[in-house]
């Protein structure tokens, strides 16, 4: 019988090194093919249940926070933004199978602690007795700021966007329509999956960041850089424009009107304050095609916004081929209308421009980011991104400015509290829409105090409609939002910014809060 | 083997009254060995909390005292009442369940809970057959017993009103709250059968008198308690749905017939009779084809019925050669995978190295309980040992194999390491069992001296009574 044992002892050994030939075909052979497969959710599962950081505003509020969950449910953390839908066009959405946005994608590295150095620096926690290494990201998006954009937006569709000009720190940017991202990221796969189908389906796509992601026909706020670009070229701030109340630019026989086919005239501030648009429309057509195509890149458009957020926008000047060719067009994109598109941000930033001395500075929404024992990792240091005009014409182009919001289109409406001086630009777009030719974008540009430019803001209102007794122009409807922007900021509640001092430390807490309150206010 | 230099010189027992050192360092080894698996479990079950919730567990040394506790007990009973046997089938054991323990921790605290109880239980049976079966020999006296009782635990799921369908497959006993498999008792019981059964007819049924055309088959009486095994190995795969379990006792069957009669016929006779049963099952029962169909190709229906190897093998791939790391991985995607899967689990967040520790531990284990088998002399304690150990080592290749894609998938338990109370309780008393055969065999070799048992000292003296008892009648 031994001999049976011993063949059998073989036989036994040799189908354990049958599972062991199997396991190496499995776990090496074919690892990557497996990995790599649509169906493996493993790696996306174990980045899932990994601790993730909050995301917190300038002002010390909780963005975005994660909770432990009770056993049972399917994943590890609940991701939760106790400010609703206040900044979910900053922090994004993160979600298990339907990725994720905004800063939630672009700093998931850094939220969830897999950053190199956040690596080494977790090695010796360990040691210490530290225990988690996820991350935590500061904005620089202030939360009192962007309550006071989604209030005066009042539900209204459009965005408010507010940028120091000195640093390019996206104080706040809030548009309508949003989401709330609470709705949908802990909910299970079907649920979530409609309420996105429904959010990308709804009118004015509330997932999208409109005030960064996307663009509009800027109107008579174009002027700043038509004029910018002029001043540059050496044209004289004090030319005179005559009376008219048409002009016929050259390849055509149709004119081009003033605004509600007025008459409109004067030296060249009082044509910028009162926005005529014959006026432009000749820069244009002076400057040429080659020289007002070189311009506005000068002024960005045409590049992608180099925010610190995912998938910006760009501007644009529309299709510039035949310019040459097509005069007219020209002559109507130097005031804004036709082709010209420009995003939110973007106006902010020409606003912000003009008021930093013709520095435009790389906008940016995320101030730093912290290990989690609130050591820095990173901090956003302000960046030229172009410089479209000399310091001379910066200053030049103010006075103009400043000419609207005194005696102007703006005049009617952002006198600031305290007699701050600010300046500013309207613009209403008209859409010439043929079934709704009233139908227009409401914009205005500012920043203040205009001696010492500490906030520059945009605003817009999209698809507004004039009605028999108001026309729905970017300084009656936009310019009461833009001073109550500028006011809060500079002598309102805003004027003295809670900051959030202390890093924040990492969560967290054992419990979830009752949802949509915040967190930690101050 | 390494009994031989011993034997020359313990020939008479009476000359080394004392252990040899063979034998004593045996014990030493163990000690070490099982508080190094201790060790290593409570090493594994800190890394696991830090994994998962980043903190060490609040009870470790609690948890690591009550561990090596049980496992000082169990090697103190060893001690006591099996001094000469094998020193590395306890420590194999612990190891296994104490990887075990840590996954099912990791996979549902819950029943981690349960099986802390369970483990206690099973301790506690393993100590229990130690002293109860004090010599081995004992068993085969009672081999009906084995039989009939092996027998009834085995068709107790089919009963109405007591079985329960779990997972598809009838091997379920329900009785109030408790849920058990009396399958994993009933092949120990088997085996018990099988060992003493053809340890006293071997020869008979090897002589193959009966001639059927070509063929020499032996006298059917002899046969027909085999047949009968074959029966029930048919009716657990037919009846009870339970393919991995029919597979192990078929196999148990049929190695015990082959050890025993010494021919390969047998083998193949085995091989072939359970090929028939397995083709008739597959063409006739749908899921028996659905069991070869995923086993084939998974990727046909990912979503559904080949959903839990699928995520088996995605989980052994991310783990790859080192593993995700302790409780850094997803093993809660693989359902069931504290049971059947926990293998794959295993895989997953300890790599291919610490899988390939278990595979090696079960290897271990086989060779331990196979070299019992040689050692021995007794053909029903060499049966047994075969009998025993090809459990082991069969489940654990039915099961392994299974999740990794080698054979099909059959619900079985892995040994020690899956979460479920029978399958611990009874593995443990089959490890009782092994290490009972492996200190008697050492006592047959001389390396101890052969002491009376307890009850044989007490049956000794009742007997001397007796006799003095007589005697004074008799003086009388």
């Amino acid at each position: 019988m031994n001999r049976q044992i011993r063949q059998l002892a073989v036989g036994l050994m040799a189908c354990y090194v049958v599972l062991f030939v199997a396991l190496n075909y499995w776990q090496v052979g074919r690892k990557q093919e497996l990995d790599a497969r649509f169906d493996n959710t493993r790696q996306v599962l174990r980045e899932f249940n990994k601790p993730r950081g909050p995301i917190v505003t300038a002002d010390g509020v909780v963005a975005a926070v994660s909770f432990p969950t009770l056993p049972g449910e399917p994943y590890d953390y609940r991701r939760e933004y106790p400010t609703s839908n206040l900044l979910a066009d900053i922090t994004g959405y993160y979600t298990f199978a339907f990725g994720s946005t905004q800063v939630e994608r672009l700093y998931g590295d850094v939220l969830t602690g897999s950053t190199t150095e956040q690596q080494v620096r977790g090695l010796g926690d360990l040691l210490t007795g530290g225990t988690s290494s996820t991350g935590t990201v500061e904005l620089a998006v202030r939360k009192d700021a962007q309550e006071a954009a989604q209030f005066l937006l009042g539900g209204r569709t459009g965005s408010i966007t507010v940028i120091e000009p000195t640093t390019g720190a996206i104080r706040a940017m809030y548009s309508n329509p949003t989401y709330d991202p609470n709705t949908f990221v802990n909910a299970d796969f079907d649920v979530a999956q409609q309420a996105i189908t429904d959010l990308q389906n709804a009118e004015g796509n509330p997932l999208l960041a409109q005030a960064y992601q996307e663009r509009y026909m800027p109107g008579s706020t174009f002027k700043v850089i038509t004029t910018g670009i002029s001043l540059e070229a050496g044209i004289d701030p004090t030319t005179a424009f005559p009376n008219e109340r048409e002009w016929v630019p050259p390849q055509t026989d149709d004119p081009i009107q003033n605004y509600n086919g007025s008459l409109c005239g004067g030296d060249f501030p009082t044509v910028f304050a009162r926005s005529c648009n014959i006026p432009f429309a000749k820069l244009a057509t002076l400057l040429g095609p080659e020289a007002m195509v070189a311009g506005v890149g000068a002024w960005g458009i045409g590049e992608e916004l180099p925010i610190d957020l995912p998938r910006p926008a760009a501007s644009t000047f529309g299709n510039t081929e035949n310019l040459a060719q097509e005069l007219p067009l020209l002559a109507i994109r130097g005031f804004g209308q036709s082709e010209v598109q420009m995003v939110p941000l973007h106006m902010a930033m020409v606003a912000g421009t003009v008021a930093n001395g013709g520095l435009m500075m790389k906008p940016y929404a995320v101030e730093a980011t912290y290990d989690q024992a609130g050591r820095v990792l990173d901090r956003t240091t302000p960046e030229v991104w172009k410089t479209p005009l000399s310091p001379t014409n910066a200053a030049i182009e103010t006075q103009f400015m400043i000419g609207v919001a005194e005696r102007g289109t703006a005049s009617c409406c952002i006198g600031l509290e305290g007699g701050i001086p600010v300046a500013a630009k309207t613009g209403t777009a008209q859409l010439d829409d043929p079934s709704n030719p009233d139908l227009s974008h409401a914009w205005i540009i500012a920043f203040a105090p205009a001696d010492d430019p500490q906030y520059a803001v945009s605003v817009v209102l999209t698809n507004v409609q004039s009605t028999a007794d108001v026309a729905a122009t970017g300084g009656r409807l936009a310019g009461p939002l833009a001073k109550g922007m500028l006011d809060f900021l500079l002598t309102g509640p805003g004027s003295q910014p809670v900051s959030a001092t202390i890093p924040p430390v990492t969560p967290p807490p054992m419990a979830p809060p009752t949802p949509n309150t915040p967190a930690a206010d101050g | 083997m390494t009994g031989i230099d011993v034997t020359t010189f313990a020939s008479d027992e009476e000359t080394h009254p004392v252990d040899s050192p063979l034998a004593r360092s045996r014990r030493s080894t163990e000690l070490t060995l099982v508080v190094m698996a201790a060790l290593i479990t409570g090493a594994a079950y800190t890394i696991t909390a830090l994994g998962t919730n980043a903190e060490v567990p609040p009870g470790i040394v609690f948890f690591v005292a009550i561990l090596l506790g049980l496992l000082l007990c169990a090697h103190v009973m060893i001690r006591l009442v099996a001094r000469g046997a094998d020193g590395t089938l306890l420590p194999l054991a612990a190891l296994l369940h104490g990887i075990g323990f840590v996954m099912i921790t990791r996979l549902d605290d819950e029943l981690a809970g349960l099986q802390a109880t369970w483990s206690l239980i099973a301790i506690g049976a393993f100590v229990a057959t130690l002293l109860i079966v004090q010599r081995a020999t004992d068993l085969a006296r009672y081999s009906w017993l084995f039989f009939f009782g092996g027998a009834f635990l085995l068709l107790l799921p089919l009963a109405p009103g007591l079985g329960a369908n779990i997972n598809g497959a009838r091997i379920w006993v329900s009785l109030g709250p408790i849920n058990f498999q009396p399958g994993e008792f009933a092949k120990i019981a088997l085996a018990i059968f099988f060992a003493s059964y053809l340890a006293t007819r071997r020869e008979l049924i090897a002589a193959s008198t009966w001639k059927v055309g070509p063929f020499h088959l032996p006298e059917p009486r002899y046969i027909a308690p085999i047949i009968m095994a074959w029966g029930f190995a048919v009716v657990v795969m037919v009846f009870q749905r339970d393919l991995g379990s029919s597979l192990l006792f078929f196999t148990l069957f049929v190695v015990m017939m082959w050890v025993a009669t010494e021919r390969l016929g047998y083998l193949l006779l085995g091989t072939v009779l359970f090929g028939a049963a397995a083709y008739f099952s597959w063409t006739r029962f749908g899921h028996v084809q659905t069991r070869v169909d995923i086993w084939l190709d998974p990727w046909e229906d990912p979503l559904d019925r080949g959903y839990q190897i699928i995520q088996s093998l995605y989980g052994l791939a991310d783990g790859g050669l080192t593993g995700t790391g302790l409780g850094r991985g997803n093993p809660g995607q693989v359902p069931e995978a504290q049971n059947d899967f926990i293998f794959s689990s295993i895989g997953e967040e300890w790599g291919l190295i610490g899988a390939s520790a278990v595979l090696m531990a079960f290897i271990l284990i086989v060779g331990a309980g196979l070299r019992t088998a040689l050692r021995t002399d007794r053909t029903f304690e060499k049966l047994l040992a075969v009998g025993l150990t090809t459990i082991v080592g069969i489940q654990g290749f039915i099961i392994i194999g299974g999740v990794i894609k080698v054979v099909p998938l059959t619900g079985i338990t892995l040994p020690f390491v899956s979460y479920g109370g029978s399958s611990l309780v009874a593995n443990y008393v089959l490890l009782a069992l092994l290490i009972r055969l492996s200190d008697s065999s050492a006592r047959r070799l001389g390396e101890l001296p052969d002491d009376p048992t307890p009850s044989e000292r007490w049956k000794a003296w009742r007997l001397s009574r007796r006799l003095r008892r007589e005697d004074h009648k008799a003086v009388a």
